[in-house]
């Protein structure tokens, strides 16, 4: 961003010299806050010597909770899940609606388009939308879609209880819990005509921390399989971020950013070191991760649960060919294969997830991780084959599989895997 | 018919119930085993890894993947017998452990088996390989793991493989489902005929068959096509291979024949020639190469010459033809190759036939033709054809040429007689004519796509451009003699000699060009309703011209004096331009794991404009014309896959095509030798208009075992304005053509097809049943008298194929046509029906001896006539020698029974005509075969 000011600068040569100072200090005020490394810890992780463990070696309790097929319930597949009030919120883009279930499963309530649309005049046409968040609403938390120009509350029994123009309410902020501060993706910092974009930065009501500046043009002169993202692992006020095809695992926290681990993976799955900046690999990087299909090209979920590091990388080989998602204990530095978790009776003997045989957990991983839980899911399709696969093995089933493989059949709507890791 | 349909439904059910019973209560086969496979070094459970069982002496009975919980079962064994099974998996050694079955139906339970992680410096020392393998999303069978012998070719192998079929049509399908493309080392081999790889490479060549869907468009992974590809063995990326054989028999036929193919990683050239007076005639040069394959050595019904072809032919052909990759690894989306082809043929063909033609001319009465001709040709035909195909991540290019010459000349006579309906000569004629010609044509085809829907931020992601450009010229010189004697007018009596000297030239040029998708560019992302609109233009732009002199000979003079009336200069400028706009709208719905659906509507607003404009020297053929006429088009199509079941294509089209008249049809100079035939033409014709709906229906069957496919499809056509014949016959049965515009042409066409193939322990049985059916209501004049001709024909066959062992192969084919053509106003009516029932049979009495044979039984019945019936049964024995099998004796008897008939019966609009054509009969012939064969840089192993 500094060259590309200069070299706008240098085409109004008599202005040339008075520009430079001014720019030396625009320069100096557009760089990023500082990376704290002082506490980094690098890893050096061979993900196929990744070990198997039985379900109940990891996991202290795992709940099957299918939700309910009704013709106003059937949907695709969770690609959003949270949770309110003992309820679970999904979205799905599938039928790109926000299905509300109980705690059991029960359907509730549906939010689709046309109830957002319902007895607006002003929005006609198909509403889009896809997600929604949780916010505090009137000492109250509800849903919240932002379509269109608005942000549209509903309660829990998918009834609309505001609708608030996005402009005043609707925001990507992430509050830090336990201070004052909140993380802002996609930060731009103006100064007079020209402005500096940031992939986030840390607001507090004293300071403004940029990190990670970026070409805003990036992504009209490339293409990118991977984007910033941040992951929350339960600890308040504290979340992951990693980087477009990183695998830097950076730590922020309401005063800082800092880079908390460095992984190191086996030649044959590294991204060459010069990938971000050669040119070479503009608009080809697609074409590179074909052709190199061990390599993986990004981190698509990192959670830090005690002394575990959970996490799952991308890559284009198959997941039978690869093992992409492990826990990494960082005390024994022991490395599990989640995809080879080995079913017990703590899961009546089903797989905890689906990888190796579908690709709900190879392309959505965890959904979600709140209060000690993961949270993953998978097909009908995949659960009645698992129960086949069974047998007679195993004839016992919490009551709510028991009802569900009664009643329940391979195009019913999916099941959703509760798994609380040991602390170990 | 219905016989054989009761025997054929009794043979598949007692087979497939004998099947089931096998399964289930033979009490020889429920001993099972099972087992688990686990990684202890890691504590995991292996999944996905090859379990494959062998009886003790090494032959393989089955396999299967381990499964979620990396457990394996086998069931249906013999109790009480002694096997062994290995378990391989790309990153572990291989397993192997022996067992006894037990005596009781308890599964023995081989417990856990624990697999060792494979070194990498043991990975060339892996003694065995799994049959079959997961590798990503390819499937893939390993040659070496399937024991054949050693002169086996890809076919068998394939013929080894449980839910791979071969089909008797030569079609392959993989778990039901289609394989659209067959390539080898990623690349077509001599021309994509799945024959060529499939007979002709040798088993032991081959390293793996791999089994992958090729995605023809990244953003519609549904529009998809199954590719199987035969991976060679690195040591065998060169080779060739051919064939060079020659026969003789009784009656002095002949045939001979060699080629010789060779292919390096990128390049692929052929060389071949043949000669026969068997009827065999190869038309280009990939059918000649298709007919002299290796074959292995399975058993399979072998298919005789088309020994019923009409009249004697003697053909002498030779060809090469040449491919090359530039890209040794060519992928849908990275491909650089050129193909040409030479070709000449040299054909000389005898035909000898007669006929009686009964047709209707009023209310009742009828007029009858007896005809005889000989006709003898003799040609001389070459073609050079090639291409050029390029493809780059969206972007498409063919370009492609044809160029032809053709010359030869031709005798005939024909001496024709005509009767009254009281069966007394009203007229005859006798035609002798002579004919030379000389035709040149070159065509030239390049097409352009470009489809990126992958840069989500172009605004034009796609557009299309077609063009082509033909040229032709002929010169023909021909003299007929004719001599007509009519029987109740003397003066009508003709007797010509007449010479035709024509010369003709055309060019035509056509360009369309399409931009398949605009709302983006012109509305950004706005919805719209989803509605997506394109444009696209057709241009065509095409001349032709012909100068004819025709001449007389004069008596007195003993010259040949220039016929002024015939003799012509005419050039046509056609001018055609079709602009159209077409609104898209599609529904998608999927259901993730459940379905994937989609609907999609098109129509289109086209508006055709054409001008024709003939310049002659004839004043009453300078006819300029114009024609506008709105022919709009429409589509829907509905696709629904069910995950794990099925999965089905409906579409219905619907669309306009209009046929403007001819010079020849509005103003023709009418030539009176043609005394049967006076076209008359009518210069008030305008053009035709025909609106046509098409409905087509795929079901596809996604269940891994005995599948069952079926489709149909239909088409219903009205044209108004029709060109069509308004005749009227005199008492001399002669028949003067004048053309009319009448309403009310109607046809259907209906065909449907269903297959089912099962696979069983030791055999395979495979049922083929298609069926179509055409109907029609063609409306013209007879003698002024305004008739519908109502026309039907039906066919249906029923195939049923039984292997058993790779030592028998039978096959048993009924097929049934019936036609009808009946004219309410003359209350007529024509019908008939033709069956014939085939029975095949190959034997392999040794692995060198073979047995092969052959009868169908013909039965010809038209309406009002005795059934015609006549059988041909035809044997050959064949035996191959050496021990590569590189050399074969046959031995040939074709037509045994020495009844072999051509009879053709035909219903015309008013007409049904009995016909019956020279053809070849009765003879034996011996013939000698040498296959060279070579896969690899080294001698192959034989």
């Amino acid at each position: 961003m500094f060259f590309s000011h200069c070299s706008s600068v240098l085409r109004h040569k008599p202005l040339f010299f008075s520009a430079f100072l001014i720019n030396f200090a625009l320069a100096a005020l557009c760089q990023p806050a500082k990376i704290d490394s002082s506490n980094m810890l690098t890893l050096r992780l061979n993900l196929q010597d990744a070990r198997g463990a039985s379900v109940s070696q990891v996991f202290e309790n795992v709940n099957f909770i299918p939700l309910e097929t009704t013709k106003e319930s059937l949907f695709g597949n969770i690609s959003q899940l949270k949770t309110l009030k003992g309820h679970y919120i999904i979205f799905d883009y599938d039928t790109r609606a926000v299905l509300i279930f109980s705690s059991t499963g029960k359907f509730r309530a549906k939010i689709d388009g046309r109830m957002i649309n319902e007895g607006d005049t002003e929005e006609k046409g198909k509403t889009q939308f896809y997600g929604f968040e949780i916010r505090p609403h009137q000492e109250d938390s509800i849903i919240a879609i932002n379509s269109n120009k608005h942000l549209h509350c509903f309660n829990l029994d998918g009834k609309r209880v505001a609708k608030i123009l996005s402009k005043d309410a609707y925001t990507r902020d992430m509050i830090l819990p336990g201070s004052d501060a909140k993380v802002r993706p996609g930060y731009v910092r103006k100064l007079g005509n020209d402005s500096t974009h940031y992939e986030f930065a840390i607001l507090t009501k004293t300071d403004t921390l940029p990190y990670f500046p970026f070409d805003i043009d990036r992504y009209k002169k490339d293409e990118f399989w991977d984007g910033a993202k941040f992951f929350s692992y339960g600890i308040p006020g504290e979340m992951f971020f990693v980087n477009l095809h990183g695998f830097n695992l950076y730590k922020v926290t309401p005063s800082k950013l800092s880079l908390a681990y460095r992984i190191i993976l086996p030649a044959s799955n590294t991204l060459p070191q010069d990938f971000n900046t050669n040119p070479i690999y503009v608009k080809k990087r697609g074409e590179f991760f074909r052709s190199n299909p061990n390599v993986f090209y990004r981190i698509s979920f990192a959670y830090q649960i005690h002394n575990n590091l959970y996490m799952q990388m991308s890559c284009f080989a198959s997941p039978s060919e690869v093992k992409k998602a492990i826990i990494y204990n960082l005390k024994t530095t022991e490395m599990t294969s989640l995809q080879d978790l080995q079913p017990d009776s703590l899961s009546h003997f089903l797989p905890v997830n689906d990888a190796g045989h579908y690709y709900d957990f190879v392309n959505r991983g965890f959904l979600l991780l709140k209060d000690d839980y993961l949270y993953t899911s998978y097909s009908s399709l995949a659960m009645f084959s698992f129960k086949e696969q069974l047998g007679d093995t195993q004839k016992t089933f919490s009551p709510l599989l028991d009802e569900y493989f009664k009643t329940q059949n391979r195009k019913s709507n999916p099941v959703i895997v509760q798994l609380k890791p040991k602390k170990n | 018919m219905k016989t054989l349909f009761q025997f054929l439904t009794a043979s598949i059910l007692i087979l497939s119930l004998s099947e089931v019973s096998g399964q289930q209560a033979n009490p020889n086969n429920i001993a099972s085993v099972k087992g688990s496979l686990k990684d202890t070094a890691h504590n995991y459970h292996v999944k996905s890894a090859t379990v494959s069982i062998y009886r003790s002496d090494s032959t393989l009975l089955n396999y299967q993947l381990s499964n979620t919980y990396g457990e394996f079962n086998f069931r249906n064994l013999p109790k009480n017998s002694n096997f062994y099974i290995e378990v391989s998996h790309i990153s572990y050694q291989v397993l192997r452990k022996s067992f006894t079955t037990l005596n009781n139906a308890t599964p023995l339970d081989l417990k856990t088996l624990i697999l060792l992680p494979k070194e990498v410096s043991l990975k060339e020392v892996a003694i065995t390989l799994p049959p079959i393998q997961m590798n990503g999303d390819t499937l893939e069978f390993n040659a070496a793991a399937f024991k054949l012998d050693s002169n086996a070719v890809v076919e068998d192998l394939l013929r080894k493989i449980p839910n791979v079929t071969l089909w008797g049509d030569g079609q392959i399908t993989v778990n039901g489902r289609e394989v659209k493309s067959l390539l080898v080392n990623g690349k077509e081999f001599f021309g994509g005929d799945f024959k060529m790889a499939l007979q002709n490479i040798s088993k032991n060549a081959l390293d793996k068959i791999q089994v992958y869907n090729q995605a023809k468009n990244e953003s519609n992974p549904m529009d998809s096509s199954l590719t199987v590809n035969l991976k060679l063995k690195k040591s065998k990326g060169i080779g060739h291979f051919g064939k060079i054989g020659g026969g003789y028999g009784t009656t002095e036929r002949f045939e001979a024949d060699g080629n010789v193919n060779m292919y390096t990683p990128k390049l692929q050239l052929g060389i071949v020639a043949a000669g026969n007076n068997t009827n065999k005639i190869a038309n280009s040069i990939r059918t000649l190469t298709a007919n002299s394959t290796f074959k292995g050595t399975g058993i399979s019904v072998d298919y005789q010459p088309d020994f019923r072809a009409t009249g004697i032919n003697r053909s002498n052909a030779a060809g090469a033809t040449f491919s090359y990759n530039f890209i040794e690894k060519p992928t849908y989306e990275n491909k650089k190759a050129l193909t040409a082809n030479y070709f000449v043929q040299n054909r000389n063909n005898d035909v000898v036939s007669s006929s009686q033609t009964a047709t209707t001319v009023g209310s009742g009465n009828k007029v009858f033709d007896m005809t005889t001709s000989n006709n003898s040709s003799l040609s001389n035909n070459h073609n050079f054809d090639s291409r050029y195909e390029f493809s780059k991540m969206g972007k498409q290019l063919n370009i492609s040429q044809n160029t032809s010459f053709n010359t030869g000349e031709s005798f005939n006579n024909s001496f024709r007689s005509s009767e009254n309906q009281q069966n007394e000569l009203a007229s005859t004629n006798n035609v002798i004519g002579r004919n030379n010609f000389t035709n040149r044509a070159f065509s030239l085809n390049a097409d352009y796509r470009h489809n990126n829907y992958l840069s989500a931020r172009k605004k034009l992601r796609a557009y299309n451009a077609r063009y082509s450009l033909t040229l032709n010229d002929s010169e023909n010189e021909r003299t007929d003699l004719t001599e007509f004697i009519s029987f109740v007018d003397a003066s009508t009596n003709r007797n010509f000699n007449r010479r035709y000297n024509n010369e003709g030239s055309n060019i035509n040029q056509k360009l369309f060009f399409e931009l398949p998708s605009l709302k983006r560019v012109f509305f950004g992302n706005k919805r719209l309703a989803d509605i997506d609109f394109g444009i696209s233009n057709d241009f065509e732009l095409g001349s032709s011209q012909s100068n004819n002199r025709i001449s007389d000979f004069n008596n007195t003079t003993g010259t040949y004096d220039t016929n002024t009336y015939l003799s012509n200069n005419l050039r046509t400028n056609t001018f055609t331009e079709t602009p159209s706009l077409s609104l898209l709208r599609g529904f998608h719905k999927r259901l993730s794991n459940r379905f994937n659906r989609s609907l999609n509507f098109s129509v289109s607003a086209k508006q055709q404009f054409d001008v024709q404009d003939n310049q002659s020297a004839k004043s009453f053929q300078n006819i300029r014309r114009s024609y506008s006429n709105f022919v709009p088009a429409a589509s829907v199509s509905y696709y629904r896959y069910q995950y794990g079941e099925h999965s089905n294509n409906v579409s219905l089209n619907f669309n306009t095509l209009i046929r403007i008249p001819s010079v020849d049809q509005l103003a023709p100079l009418t030539d009176s030798t043609n005394v049967y035939r006076l076209i008359r033409g009518n210069i008030n014709l305008r053009e035709a208009k025909t609106r046509q709906v098409n409905l087509n229906f795929y079901h596809y069957d996604q269940r891994g075992k005995n599948t069952l496919n079926y489709n149909m499809t239909a088409s219903v056509s009205f044209t108004d304005n029709a060109i069509s014949d308004s005749i009227f016959i005199d008492q001399q049965n002669r028949r003067t053509v004048y053309l009319a515009n009448v309403d009310g042409y109607r046809a259907a066409y209906v065909r449907g097809e269903v297959r089912k193939a099962l696979k069983l322990k030791t055999s395979a049985l495979q049922i083929n049943l298609l069926g179509s059916a055409n109907i029609s209501k063609s409306p013209g004049y007879v003698n002024g008298v305004f008739a519908y001709s109502n026309n039907l024909n039906t066919t249906s066959d029923l195939t049923a194929n039984y292997t058993y062992k790779g030592k028998l192969a039978l096959e048993a084919k009924e097929s049934y046509g019936y036609y009808r053509s009946r004219q309410d106003a003359f209350n007529t009516n024509y019908s008939g029906t033709n069956t014939t029932t085939t029975f095949s049979g190959s034997y392999n009495i040794t692995k060198k001896f073979t047995l092969n044979s052959n009868i169908s039984l013909n039965s010809n019945k038209p309406s009002g006539r005795e059934a015609i019936n006549y059988n041909i049964w035809n044997s050959s024995a064949t035996y191959r020698f050496l021990k590569g099998d590189n050399v074969e004796l046959k031995l040939t008897a074709l037509d045994l029974l020495r009844q072999n008939n051509s009879i053709i019966n035909s219903a015309g609009a008013n007409s049904f005509t009995f016909a019956t054509r020279n053809v070849l009969q009765q003879y034996f012939m011996t013939t000698f075969s040498y296959y060279p064969r070579k896969f690899g840089k080294t001698a192959a192993k034989k």
